[in-house]
């Protein structure tokens, strides 16, 4: 790497170390290659040679198969709605929320305060039998708003953004109130775009938690035109008499869009989770 | 005018209101209620009938809720481990060591991290899978003869969370590496010009400071490991037998296979104070060291 100072790049000792690490990187990622090999494997070669890792005849069998057999686009659009409803949500609410806890006074602020902060332990899965009943009753069950509507009741976007204004100068707010700003030009022309390093990491957090959610869309989504990616997975693992290439081909499709994602915002997103862990 | 000076003293409600809503149906009410499922015989079909505290007494009295309580803590002591301690060597590599390519080590390293539990599910589901899995042929070329290591009551659990180790360690190394990043650079020269070699300057500088982070990492994989269910249930299903059937798949079991959805809010609740506890006795901790320093 071109940040080493110019006398150790060719130090021994640098190399040997890189060679180790390169070792560690390559096992790590090993099973991602490995299932692109088998993916390109034909059904019949995947049965016969387990221990090959690059396949003697590529193909395009398998990717065909599960894409004629199974709605991936649909289930695409599907985990799309409920990552951007789940942003969306979560970033308005959220915003507001915070900016009521550090910046307005009313009575009771700090006690609604820690209320919302104890709820932080409350895990997400524990509540999918009452939550399964309530979005019964709401009409939101096998929806997408049913989804994401929880997925923005999660108070960590709200504490992410909360810290973050409470240390945004108390002069800027003044000066825009003098100039006639109310409450929400202070909140939208000023904290927001103060805040934009603690929204990107409230985005990045949402998005990966969204896109990745899985107890309760599998209790929730029970139509298959409804069903998001990771359901749609595990749809497939359940059929009845599926060939492995259609295993690691369905794996692999779903998971182009994160690769895609990690690649082109890879420093962003490691950025984010910086920021974000300090909370979560 | 009265209107507005009215709408200026209340406009707090405003902001807090569309989140308190959300809060109150998808969050706290749920966890109300799910109390109140708990202490009935629910059945939204023919009536739900107060049981008062029954459905805790039955659990108590069940040989499967208690395996599924065991399953869970032997999972978190697997996994709580091998997260926290893979994320913090990565992240110690990647602050002090100097090597070509680091970028693409953190990478690589935080890359699965990103990935659904479906994905990493079936991954390592094939991996050790007998026919085409990869880990018999080469156990077999090592000499070593194994079971099939996902279908052996003994071995599913541990492989269970090696897959959630890898899911998960690289975010951890991020945050530990956000962690080392910011102490001061100063206290290292120091240690330096002192004649520190690199352990006692890690047990002397970098151990102490991390320490909180190190306590609020135990914190958040243990209450993580504590929830588990995506892996479980789809690598092994709670199997062989239910030698991995951990408590949140447990409650999923009773809940939408048995629908005794009284019993399944019972443990929900369990859990919730189980998480509740443990993350209060660990917070507590962390609070003390604080006040030590």
């Amino acid at each position: 790497m071109s940040s080493l100072p110019r006398g150790q790049r060719f130090d021994p000792r640098v190399l040997a170390r890189t060679a180790l690490f390169t070792a560690t990187g390559v096992l790590w990622f090993f099973p991602v290659v490995w299932l692109i090999g088998k993916t390109f494997t034909p059904n019949a070669e995947i049965l016969r040679s387990a221990a090959r890792i690059l396949p003697v005849r590529p193909t395009l069998e398998n990717i065909v198969t599960v894409l004629q057999r199974w709605p991936f686009l649909r289930w695409f659009q599907n985990s799309l709605t409920v990552t951007a409803g789940a942003l969306v949500v979560t970033t308005v609410v959220s915003l507001l929320a915070a900016f009521a806890f550090a910046r307005l006074r009313w009575r009771g602020r700090d006690t609604v305060f820690l209320l919302f902060l104890a709820s932080m332990f409350i895990p997400w899965e524990i509540n999918a039998i009452p939550l399964y009943f309530v979005a019964n009753a709401l009409g939101l069950l096998n929806t997408h708003a049913g989804i994401f509507l929880p997925i923005a009741a999660m108070p960590v976007g709200m504490f992410l953004l909360r810290q973050f204004f409470i240390n945004i100068p108390q002069d800027l707010e003044d000066a825009a109130r003098m100039d006639g700003c109310r409450s929400f030009g202070v909140l939208f022309r000023i904290f927001v775009p103060m805040s934009i390093p603690a929204i990107g990491a409230l985005i990045i957090w949402v998005f990966i938690f969204a896109w990745n959610e899985f107890f309760w869309s599998l209790i929730s989504l029970q139509r298959s035109r409804m069903l998001t990616l990771p359901i749609g997975l595990k749809t497939i693992m359940g059929a009845q008499n599926i060939e492995y290439g259609n295993l690691f081909a369905s794996s692999l499709l779903i998971m182009i869009p994160s690769l895609l994602v990690f690649l082109s915002l890879r420093r962003r997103i490691i950025r984010g989770i910086s920021i974000s862990g300090a909370i979560k | 005018m009265q209107l507005r000076r009215l709408s200026h003293r209340h406009e707090w409600l405003v902001f807090i209101l569309p989140y308190a809503v959300l809060w109150l149906l998808f969050l706290f009410g749920p966890l109300l209620f799910g109390f109140i499922i708990s202490l009935h015989r629910w059945d939204p079909l023919r009536g739900n009938e107060f049981i008062g505290v029954r459905n805790y007494i039955g659990l108590m009295s069940s040989s499967r809720f208690l395996n599924s309580f065991l399953v869970t803590w032997r999972f978190v002591l697997f996994v709580i481990p091998g997260i926290v301690l893979v994320g913090l060597a990565a992240a110690l590599i990647l602050q002090f060591g100097r090597f070509h390519g680091r970028s693409a080590f953190e990478s690589i390293l935080f890359f699965p991290y990103l990935l659904n539990v479906s994905i990493i599910s079936i991954i390592w589901a094939l991996l050790h899978d007998p026919d085409v899995g990869i880990i018999r042929p080469l156990f077999i070329r090592l000499g070593v003869s194994a079971p099939p290591l996902l279908s052996s009551s003994f071995w599913a659990l541990p492989m269970i969370a090696v897959a959630t180790i890898w899911w998960l360690a690289g975010y951890r190394m991020i945050i530990f590496r956000a962690a080392l990043a910011s102490i001061p650079h100063e206290l290292y020269e120091v240690a330096r010009l002192d004649g520190s070699g690199p352990i006692r300057t890690f047990f002397a500088i970098t151990l102490p400071l991390l320490r909180p982070s190190l306590l609020f990492a135990l914190v958040i994989t243990t209450v993580g490991g504590m929830r588990t269910f995506g892996q479980v249930i789809l690598m092994t299903g709670g199997g062989p037998g239910t030698s991995s059937e951990v408590l949140a798949l447990h409650m999923y079991r009773l809940g939408f296979d048995f629908l005794d959805f009284g019993r399944a809010a019972a443990v929900g609740f369990v859990l919730f104070l189980m998480i509740f506890a443990v993350s209060m006795g660990l917070v507590r901790i962390l609070r003390l060291t604080g006040d030590l320093q």
